[in-house]
């Protein structure tokens, strides 16, 4: 347990300490703000207006960004992860500590993902200030959203890192990232043209269902949780077998 | 305490070991030499648990080396090639961050980080960035961390790779030091090295075990001649230096006598040729010398110094390499 919160810790403060990670950060936050008050949401079908066109107590603007958002930035998180300890060699020490793959992997994500929800609440919290200042905002809907937007990050950290731990370079581990969680956000925006029977499908598998539909709005299903449940499952499976396979190479 | 059995281990088509054993007891500095992609490192990460064999087991301390096993790998200390370290990290936030992975308490991380930055002597620089370390002192953090939690045997993956010469006499010190306590296995291309720090070598070549001993009876095996050099201090006995020459030839293993002159002052030198091996191994690998002391002891004669002429580590080892491969390609 100990190693574990070791590598949590260190893989937390590894983010706090660098610079580029707090640029990105404060990039996130800025642009997240950015299109909630300025532009509002005009993508697919769901056409949101911005903050002070529409003069509506609600977060839903930034919500609906939120997923292509983590495409961008989640990828910035967990590029280095694996990607840099391969390079540097690192990662030969740390399979001859005394912790198993199993447990760097997860400390590796709740390090990760600790620092995404540290960053949702600094982009989301002032937004919900601002708007509870002016209006009448629904708390219970905005801490629902963040509670689904959290889940909706940890599973596309655990994307993130496992293809992190596929490269040797932080830019390759990057793009695949950006590429795989892109396409999870494509498949939301194509629904209504795809055929019927494609379209549920689609749907159930893109984040919108899970998470803009539901938690976005103030609803927590256990669909959701099953769903980001099975992604982050998956992606740290792989990850394992990914950086403990290496033992048998 | 460390045993390697049959070791074998395959990258795709090349075969890294072959079937590579050997046992090695408490308390011993053992040197691991070989040509580049002889087996070395990955000998060494089958022991420290990074890389499964694909036949054969490694035990350290009799618990076999496992992926799953923590216990194993709590016994060792690593130190592996080019020492990778987080340089982003400050020397005693590393130094801790592995005492918590070794899973070590708040207050034993403190003591055993205190323990090693002494015991490394990297002090001064405990509170700088790592990346901003010179190479010797990068090397110091990566040995320091293999000492964290007192490990019984230490790993050390060519430790003075791209030191300064003083550095790498400091290094050299370092790990005869703590040779005295832990099991010590190194790996170098430096055969000096080897000479100066380990009382064993192992050598492999093309993933075999080529030669396993003491380096100066590897040496002696391979040296064309053997001429061990006295200087024998008789006072004022008026011992001429034929009778010397006399009593030398006549101790177990002297073949010829080369020289005897005067360096005035009572002092002879004294040059002569000897056999390979004399009676038992036990006599510290240099029973001829230790033989030809005791007898001009017992004439009540002082031996000043004693030394070998023209044991050669270096042509040994490449004979051995050489005549390794030109077997195996014999055999091909």
């Amino acid at each position: 347990m100990r190693g574990l919160v070791a590598i949590l810790r260190r893989e937390f403060a590894s983010r706090i300490d660098s610079a580029s990670a707090l640029v990105v950060t404060l990039v996130f936050a800025v642009v997240a703000q950015g299109l909630f008050f300025l532009l509002g949401h005009p993508v697919g079908s769901l056409q949101l207006p911005s903050f002070w066109e529409g003069r509506t107590a609600s977060l839903q603007v930034v919500f609906a960004w939120l997923p292509l958002l983590f495409v961008g930035f989640v990828p910035a998180l967990t590029m280095a992860a694996w990607a840099d300890e391969r390079a540097a060699g690192t990662e030969e020490l740390l399979l001859a500590w005394p912790v198993s793959g199993a447990k760097a992997v997860v400390a590796k994500f709740l390090g990760v993902w600790l620092f995404l929800g540290l960053a949702l609440l600094i982009t989301v919290v002032p937004l919900a200030l601002v708007v509870a200042s002016l209006g009448d905002l629904d708390w219970n809907v905005v801490w629902c959203g963040l509670f689904g937007a959290f889940l909706l990050g940890g599973a596309c950290a655990a994307i993130g890192l496992f293809l992190s731990a596929l490269f040797r370079e932080q830019l390759a581990a990057y793009l695949a990232s950006v590429l795989v969680l892109g396409l999870l956000w494509v498949g939301g925006l194509l629904v209504p043209s795809l055929p019927p029977e494609w379209a549920e499908f689609v749907y159930y598998a893109s984040p919108y269902a899970h998470f803009f539909d539901s938690a976005a709005r103030g609803i927590l299903d256990a669909r959701d949780l099953v769903y980001h449940g099975t992604l982050m499952t998956a992606g740290l499976t792989a990850n394992t077998l990914l950086v403990e396979g290496r033992r048998w190479k | 305490m460390i045993h390697a059995s049959g070791l074998y281990k395959r990258y795709g088509d090349l075969v890294a070991l072959d079937g590579v054993s050997f046992e090695i007891a408490r308390g011993s500095v053992v040197g691991l030499l070989g040509p580049n992609g002889a087996g070395k490192s990955t000998t060494m990460k089958i022991l420290t648990g990074t890389l499964v064999p694909d036949g054969g087991h490694a035990t350290i301390d009799g618990r076999q080396v496992l992926p799953g096993d923590a216990e194993s790998r709590r016994a060792v200390g690593y130190l592996p090639e080019s020492t990778p370290l987080y340089r982003s990290m400050r020397v005693d936030g590393y130094l801790d961050f592995v005492a918590g992975m070794l899973g070590l308490g708040r207050s034993e991380r403190k003591r055993e980080v205190a323990r090693v930055i002494g015991a490394c002597r990297i002090g001064i620089h405990a509170g700088r960035s790592i990346g901003a370390l010179s190479k010797g002192y990068r090397q110091r953090v990566g040995l320091a961390q293999a000492l964290l939690g007192d490990p019984q045997v230490l790993i050390l993956d060519e430790p003075t790779s791209g030191l300064d010469p003083a550095e790498v006499v400091h290094m050299r010190e370092l790990v005869k030091e703590l040779g005295r306590e832990k099991t010590v296995l190194l790996s170098t291309h430096v055969l000096s090295e080897i000479e100066a720090t380990a009382s064993r070598v192992i050598i492999v070549a093309g993933g075999q075990l080529v030669a396993d001993g003491n380096p100066l009876q590897l040496a002696r095996k391979k040296s064309a001649r053997l001429i061990l050099l006295m200087r024998l201090g008789v006072d004022d006995m008026g011992v001429t230096d034929e009778e010397i020459g006399r009593e030398l030839y006549d101790a177990a293993g002297v073949k010829e006598i080369l020289d005897v002159s005067d360096l005035g002052g009572g002092v002879k030198r004294c040059a002569m040729r000897v056999e390979r091996s004399v009676g038992s191994d036990s006599l510290q690998g240099e029973p001829v010398a230790e033989l030809v002391a005791a007898r001009v002891v017992k004439r009540g004669w002082h031996v000043s110094e004693l030394s070998w002429e023209g044991l050669d580590f270096e042509a040994a080892f490449l004979e051995l390499v050489e005549a390794h491969r030109a077997s195996r390609e014999a055999q091909a």
